[in-house]
C-alpha cells in the first residue's frame, strides 16, 4: 500500500501518474470513484497514462443499426504512441478484448488516496461496450 | 505408410471455369430494346473477351502481339464441352462463370447492364446448369442495379450455388452500403457471395494501371489488387457483421494476398478500431473466415512455401481449388496436387471445403 496524495490532488475528470513499488501507475478521478492503471500500453510499451485526457468513444452495434455512437465518455484512454484505446475502469483494450492492462486498487483513507496492486488485474467479464 | 489416395478418387469441386456467353447467345432471353442491341453485334469478329458494347476493352490489346501457340483464347461454348474438357482434368462438379461479363461493372449503362444480368442467369440455368449435374450456376449480380441483382437473387434462389460479383472495373467497391439488397438476398437464400476479377484498365481504382507497360504487371495486379481492395472494403463497412450468416468467396486471386490483408487490417485495427466500432474482433478474424480459391496457384520455388502461407491465414477449411478452365492461366488439379498438403488438408482444398461453401452435398445438390 502506497500514499500516493491527498484527495484534493486528483480532482474528478483528471487523472496523474504516481509511482508504485516502483512502477509507474495512472491513477485516474472518473466521476468521482479512483481508478489505477499500470502505465505501460500492451502494444509497444507506451506511457499510456501520459494521455492529456480521457475522452468518450465511438461504439456500434445491431442496437444503434450499425452506425457508431458516442459512448463511455471520460472512460476511455488512447496511448499516446499509437492510440490503443483502453476502458479505464475495466483496464480492457478495446480493439483486442482479451487484451487486459494490470489494474491497481485506488481507496481513500482520510484525505490520503492509498494504491496497492488489485488482487485480480483481470477485469470484470462485462466491460460496458 | 497409408497409400496416397489417387487424385482420380478424390472427390473435386471446381469453383471456377468459365462458359463463353456470346451476345447472339443472350439475345433470346434478353428483355427488349437491349436484345436489339445484342443482336446488333452478333456477327463482330471476336477478340478475346472484346466485343464492343459487351465487353470493352479486351485484355492485352495495349500490348505488341507476336506469334505464339499459347492457346490463350481458349473458350467453352456448350455444356457438353464443358463436361467433357472438365472430365478430362477430373473435375467431378464445377461452378460456371462467364466469359464477357466478367466485364459487367464496366458498362455505364446501368439498364443495360441489369438486362444483360438477367439474360445471362435465365440462359445459364436453362442451356447450361439444368442440362448436366455437374454444372452449377454462380448467378451474376449487377453492380449497377443492387435491387434488381437481388431480385434475381430470389428468382435463382433454389437453382444456383452461389451469387457472382463483378470486380473489374467497379465502383463503388463491393462494401458501399448501396449493395446492402444483394447481401441480404444472398444471406437469406443461403446463397454465397464470390468475388471475380478480371484485367481491366479503367480509371476505377484500382484498375488505374495506366504506368503499367505490360500485361505481366496488369495482370499480376488486376485481380490481386482488386480482391484486396474489396474484402477490405468489406470488412471496414461492417458487411461482415450485419451479414454474419453470408459466406463470402474470393476467386481468382491466388492465395498470397490473404496473410497480407490479414495482418495489415490488424495492424491498422490497433490505431483506428473507432472508424470500425462495428468489429468486436480483430478483422483478421473476418478475413480468415472467407474462403479462397487457389487458381491462379502461387508458384513458388519451394512448393511447400504454399502450405506455409495456408497456415498463416488458419487456410485448411476455407481453402478451395479452382481451375479457372478453359482460362490462359488455369491450373490443372496436378499442379495444385504437387504441394505437400496433409491427406487431410488435401481432401478439403480439392472437394469438400467447396461443399460447405456452396452449401451442396458430392452430387452438387443444394443441401
Amino acid at each position: 500500500m502506497t500514499v500516493v496524495g491527498r484527495l484534493a490532488d486528483f480532482p474528478e475528470g483528471t487523472h496523474r501518474i504516481v509511482t508504485v513499488d516502483g512502477r509507474e501507475v495512472g491513477v485516474f478521478n472518473i466521476g468521482g470513484r479512483l481508478y489505477g492503471l499500470l502505465n505501460r500500453c500492451a502494444h509497444q510499451g507506451g506511457p499510456l497514462c501520459a494521455a492529456r485526457r480521457t475522452t468518450g468513444t465511438l461504439v456500434a452495434d445491431a442496437d444503434s443499426g450499425w452506425q457508431p455512437r458516442w459512448a463511455l465518455e471520460g472512460e476511455v484512454v488512447a496511448c499516446p504512441w499509437h492510440g490503443l484505446e483502453y476502458h479505464v475502469p475495466t483496464g480492457r483494450c478495446l480493439a483486442f478484448p482479451e487484451i487486459a492492462l494490470r489494474r491497481y486498487d485506488v481507496v481513500v483513507h482520510g484525505d490520503d488516496v492509498v494504491v496497492s496492486p488489485a488482487s485480480s488485474h483481470r477485469p470484470p467479464a462485462a466491460s460496458g461496450r | 505408410m497409408a497409400e496416397r489416395t489417387p487424385l482420380s478418387e478424390l472427390l473435386i469441386v471446381d469453383a471456377d471455369v468459365h462458359v463463353h456467353e456470346s451476345p447472339g447467345a443472350l439475345a433470346p432471353y434478353c428483355d427488349p430494346p437491349w436484345d436489339v442491341a445484342l443482336r446488333s453485334v452478333a456477327d463482330v469478329p471476336e477478340r478475346y473477351l472484346d466485343i464492343p458494347g459487351f465487353s470493352p476493352g479486351g485484355d492485352g490489346t495495349l500490348t505488341a502481339r507476336f506469334p505464339t501457340s499459347h492457346e490463350a483464347t481458349r473458350m467453352v461454348h456448350t455444356p457438353e464441352q464443358m463436361v467433357s474438357e472438365l472430365h478430362q482434368i477430373g473435375v467431378d462438379l464445377a461452378v460456371l462463370f462467364p466469359d464477357h461479363l466478367l466485364k459487367l461493372a464496366v458498362l455505364p449503362q446501368a439498364d443495360y447492364a441489369a438486362a444483360l444480368a438477367r439474360a445471362y442467369n435465365a440462359w445459364l440455368i436453362e442451356e447450361w446448369t439444368s442440362r448436366h449435374t455437374a454444372l452449377l450456376a454462380a448467378i451474376v449480380a449487377c453492380p449497377q442495379d443492387p435491387e434488381d441483382a437481388a431480385r434475381e437473387i430470389e428468382r435463382h434462389a433454389d437453382r444456383a450455388v452461389a451469387v457472382y460479383l463483378p470486380c473489374a472495373g467497379l465502383d463503388p467497391l463491393w462494401g458501399h452500403r448501396s449493395y446492402d439488397p444483394i447481401y441480404d438476398a444472398a444471406q437469406n437464400a443461403g446463397l454465397p457471395v464470390l468475388l471475380h476479377a478480371v484485367t481491366v484498365t479503367s480509371p476505377v481504382f484500382p484498375f488505374n494501371n495506366h504506368g503499367f507497360d505490360t500485361e505481366f504487371a496488369r495482370h499480376s495486379t488486376s485481380h490481386t489488387f482488386s480482391v484486396m481492395a474489396n474484402v477490405i472494403s468489406m470488412v471496414s463497412t461492417g458487411v461482415v457483421v450485419r451479414f454474419p450468416r453470408l459466406r463470402i468467396g474470393v476467386t481468382e486471386a491466388g492465395i498470397s494476398w490473404m496473410p497480407f490483408v490479414c495482418n495489415r487490417l490488424d495492424k491498422e485495427y490497433l490505431e483506428r478500431r473507432r472508424e470500425v466500432p462495428f468489429l468486436t474482433e480483430r478483422p483478421s478474424h473476418y478475413v480468415k473466415r472467407i474462403y479462397v480459391a487457389t487458381q491462379p496457384i502461387e508458384e513458388p520455388e519451394r512448393l511447400r512455401d504454399i502450405v506455409t502461407l495456408m497456415a498463416l491465414y488458419d487456410g485448411d477449411d476455407t481453402t478451395v481449388f479452382a481451375s479457372d478452365w478453359p482460362h490462359h492461366d488455369f491450373d490443372h488439379p496436378m499442379k495444385l496436387d504437387m504441394v505437400p498438403l496433409s491427406p487431410e488438408q488435401r481432401a478439403k482444398v480439392f472437394g469438400e471445403n467447396a461443399l460447405a461453401l456452396f452449401g451442396i452435398d458430392r452430387e452438387g445438390r443444394r443441401a
